[in-house]
């Protein structure tokens, strides 16, 4: 229940991760790790208790939350705590890390912190501050495996992110100057005066986070570090950070009214439907597993993008399946993790007969590539199949076309590849195994259970809350 | 006795003319000076705006154009560039930097145009367009370069461009200090740490073209 002071969940969701990031530099790797597993769980659980009691509201001029936040924030509490679970197992297969156990759950509890901290606050400004502390606390991870690439995905990703963000805070500033105020709950209810700053503002916001989020032409850090990270931090990325990119992305474009102005509204459509084809077809001709499942990551953000574009219906359907996606797709990185450090290698050709070698973690990833291209009965079928019905109730049939397309070309993709690591036949015979080769691959299938879900059954609190946080950004109910 | 407005248009043609510079010059060294000399520009246009207005969040600016961006960064890049001697010239760009110019220029016309026909009504204030075209330059040079010494003077470049511009037109931005800060502990963070490991694992700042990151 809310009272005129913030619930005390808000507080513990931000204190978990904050208090992890700091405990985990207790010199004992064994200690940093339960630190930052115990503040993962903490996270999660203070979220899903905000979610189940509808936390919403304004407190003081930097606090807020409404069931769109209380959404994201059980996603991104979700995928941190399975990602804490699954990286202790990986790290022990890293030979020679360049960060210790302590400084790498330090910056993942960070990492995660920064995400979380976008999620509650309520002024435009503390959220870019956000999204530019998750820059930093996760560029770090990125060169943890110590290799030439590493480093090199990890610059990329800095400047590359940075430049679109200072186009952000350039977006932010004409907002400001234009309204007077850059707090998204009270700009979003009084819906200011669509002028010239306030439409370029929203146009450069776009292109600022979008650059986080992964969009076409600004991608390009994406591929580099989502493929050469560490296999959880690859599964935080793709799961939640680009997500949480495209929330704040979302409380900018929540300011204008209901339908938005076709302008505006075509430019969102316009990069979301460059970004999910771009990242179909680059994802085909991809050598490495983990830059293609990055691939297939820009996809789905680009398909997101376009429901958020055609509105209506298609809001919820693209808040689905951001979720649905986000569990997914973990997954999928958790047995790119097992699979790497089981064959030692990312190329696809050089890897085969997986369901011989490590059978748990081939079964995961065949089911994980299924969920992320949509199949049924995930939350991502069912995301991207409202996302394609509402541009057929609006008469858009061309952008219905082209997303059932990129789709279908993903589809046959992703698991084409997958399918033949799994099931291909080997140049020399394979065996099973050590068992370690598996370990931690029940996570993977705990964060498929809950794509599953997402599809199948009306989740208690999470539906509503998802169907609410849909019109709170002008979504019509299914 | 010149007026404020007329000191302010000074030091942005200032500021202007060394965007420009950074664009025509291929050797690091000069570069770093370049970046140090236009933050020193902001850093007095700053100055003069808090003393002129008694605004205390300026000066604040402007000390953390000169301490961070004028003096600590280009110290840690000249300790860099100590470390490759044999790298003083970017490369890359030795060839191309008589093209980079020539864009810069054409570039700027252009976004000084557009921000006439676009924004020019709503911000009046004079040379308002400035840190418009310096946001588009500091883009070109990362975009344009790839060692990645002169990609963090881009980095700077942008940032100097969005400090310009909330000292322009949006002076009561909320929280403008400390979203300052963070952008230049980012750029603490670029030069003290990934620069750093950079050079303990490729050996050098040159961004290199792997293959196992093409496509």
């Amino acid at each position: 229940m809310i009272g005129p002071s913030p619930p005390f969940w808000l507080f513990v969701v931000l204190a978990a991760p904050a208090g992890a990031a700091v405990l985990s530099l207790i010199p004992s790797s064994r200690v940093s790790e339960a630190v930052a597993r115990g503040g993962s769980l903490v996270a999660l659980a203070a979220a899903i208790a905000l979610l189940v009691d509808g936390a919403s509201g304004l407190w003081g001029p930097y606090l807020g939350l409404d069931a769109l936040s209380d959404v994201f924030l059980v996603m991104v509490t979700g995928i941190y705590a399975t990602s804490t679970f699954y990286s202790a197992r990986y790290l022990r297969g890293i030979e020679r890390p360049y960060l210790t156990p302590q400084i790498y759950y330090g910056l993942l509890s960070a990492f995660a912190f920064a995400m979380i901290a976008v999620l509650v606050v309520s002024d435009l400004g503390l959220m870019w501050i956000g999204i530019e502390a998750t820059t930093v606390a996760s560029a770090l991870l990125v060169v943890l495996e110590r290799r030439p690439t590493s480093v090199e995905a990890a610059w990329r990703y800095t400047l590359v992110a940075s430049a679109g963000l200072t186009i952000a805070l350039f977006a932010l500033l004409l907002l400001y100057t234009d309204t007077g105020t850059l707090n998204a709950f009270t700009l979003a209810a009084q819906k200011p005066a669509v002028t010239l700053p306030v439409e370029m503002a929203v146009s450069l916001a776009l292109v600022g986070y979008g650059t986080k989020v992964g969009l076409f032409p600004m991608h390009t850090w994406l591929p580099d570090a989502h493929s050469e990270a560490p296999s959880p931090v690859s599964a935080m990325f793709s799961g939640v950070l680009l997500p949480t990119a495209l929330y704040a992305f979302l409380r900018v474009y929540a300011i204008l009214p209901v339908p938005a102005p076709a302008p505006i509204a075509d430019l969102v459509l316009a990069f979301g439907l460059l970004s999910a084809i771009v990242g179909a077809f680059l994802l085909q001709r991809q050598r490495s597993f983990k830059r293609m499942l990055a691939y297939s990551s820009m996809e789905v953000m680009g398909i997101a993008v376009v429901g958020v574009g055609v509105g209506g219906i298609a809001l919820y359907g693209a808040l689905v399946l951001l979720f649905a996606h986000a569990f997914a797709k973990s997954s999928a990185f958790y047995c790119s993790g097992n699979v790497l450090q089981t064959t030692g290698t990312t190329r696809i050709d050089e890897v085969r007969d997986l369901k011989t070698r490590v059978p748990w973690t081939g079964g995961a990833w065949i089911l994980a590539a299924l969920a992320v291209t949509g199949a049924p009965p995930f939350g991502t079928f069912v995301g991207e199949l409202v996302i394609i019905t509402g541009a057929v109730g609006l008469g858009e049939y061309w952008i219905a076309a082209v997303l059932v397309g990129v789709i279908l070309v993903a589809f046959l993709g992703v698991n084409g590849q997958i399918g033949l690591m799994v099931f291909g036949e080997p140049r020399v015979p394979t065996v099973r195994s050590e068992p370690g080769g598996e370990r931690g691959v029940g996570i993977a299938y705990l964060n498929l259970v809950v794509a599953l879900l997402v599809g199948v059954a009306a989740l208690p609190y999470l539906s509503s809350a998802l169907r609410a946080a849909a019109q709170l950004l002008g979504g019509q109910l299914p | 006795m010149v007026s404020t407005p007329e000191i302010v248009a000074l030091l942005g043609v200032g500021i202007l003319l060394t965007a420009l510079y950074l664009q025509s010059e291929s050797f690091v060294d000069p570069l770093i000076s370049g970046i140090a000399v236009q933050s020193l520009l902001l850093a007095a246009l700053l100055g003069w705006l808090a003393w002129v207005e008694g605004n205390v969040d300026l000066l604040l600016l402007a000390t953390l154009a000169v301490g961070i961006r004028a003096v600590f960064i280009p110290f840690v890049l000249r300790r860099q560039i100590r470390a490759f001697r044999w790298r003083v010239r970017e490369i890359h760009a030795a060839h191309r930097v008589t093209g980079h110019a020539l864009a810069a220029v054409a570039l700027a016309i252009v976004a000084w145009f557009v921000f006439q026909q676009t924004l020019a009504s709503v911000f009046p204030q004079p040379g308002a367009a400035l840190p418009f075209v310096l946001l588009v330059e500091g883009l070109l040079v990362l975009a344009t370069r790839r060692n990645t010494i002169v990609q963090v003077i881009g980095y700077l470049e942008e940032e100097n461009a969005v400090v310009y511009a909330g000292a322009l037109f949006a002076r009561n931005f909320p929280l403008f200090v400390e979203v300052v800060v963070f952008l230049d502990v980012l750029g603490v963070v670029l030069v003290g740490v990934i620069l750093s490991i950079q050079r303990d694992v490729t050996g050098t700042p040159e961004e290199a073209s792997l293959e196992e990151l093409a496509g």
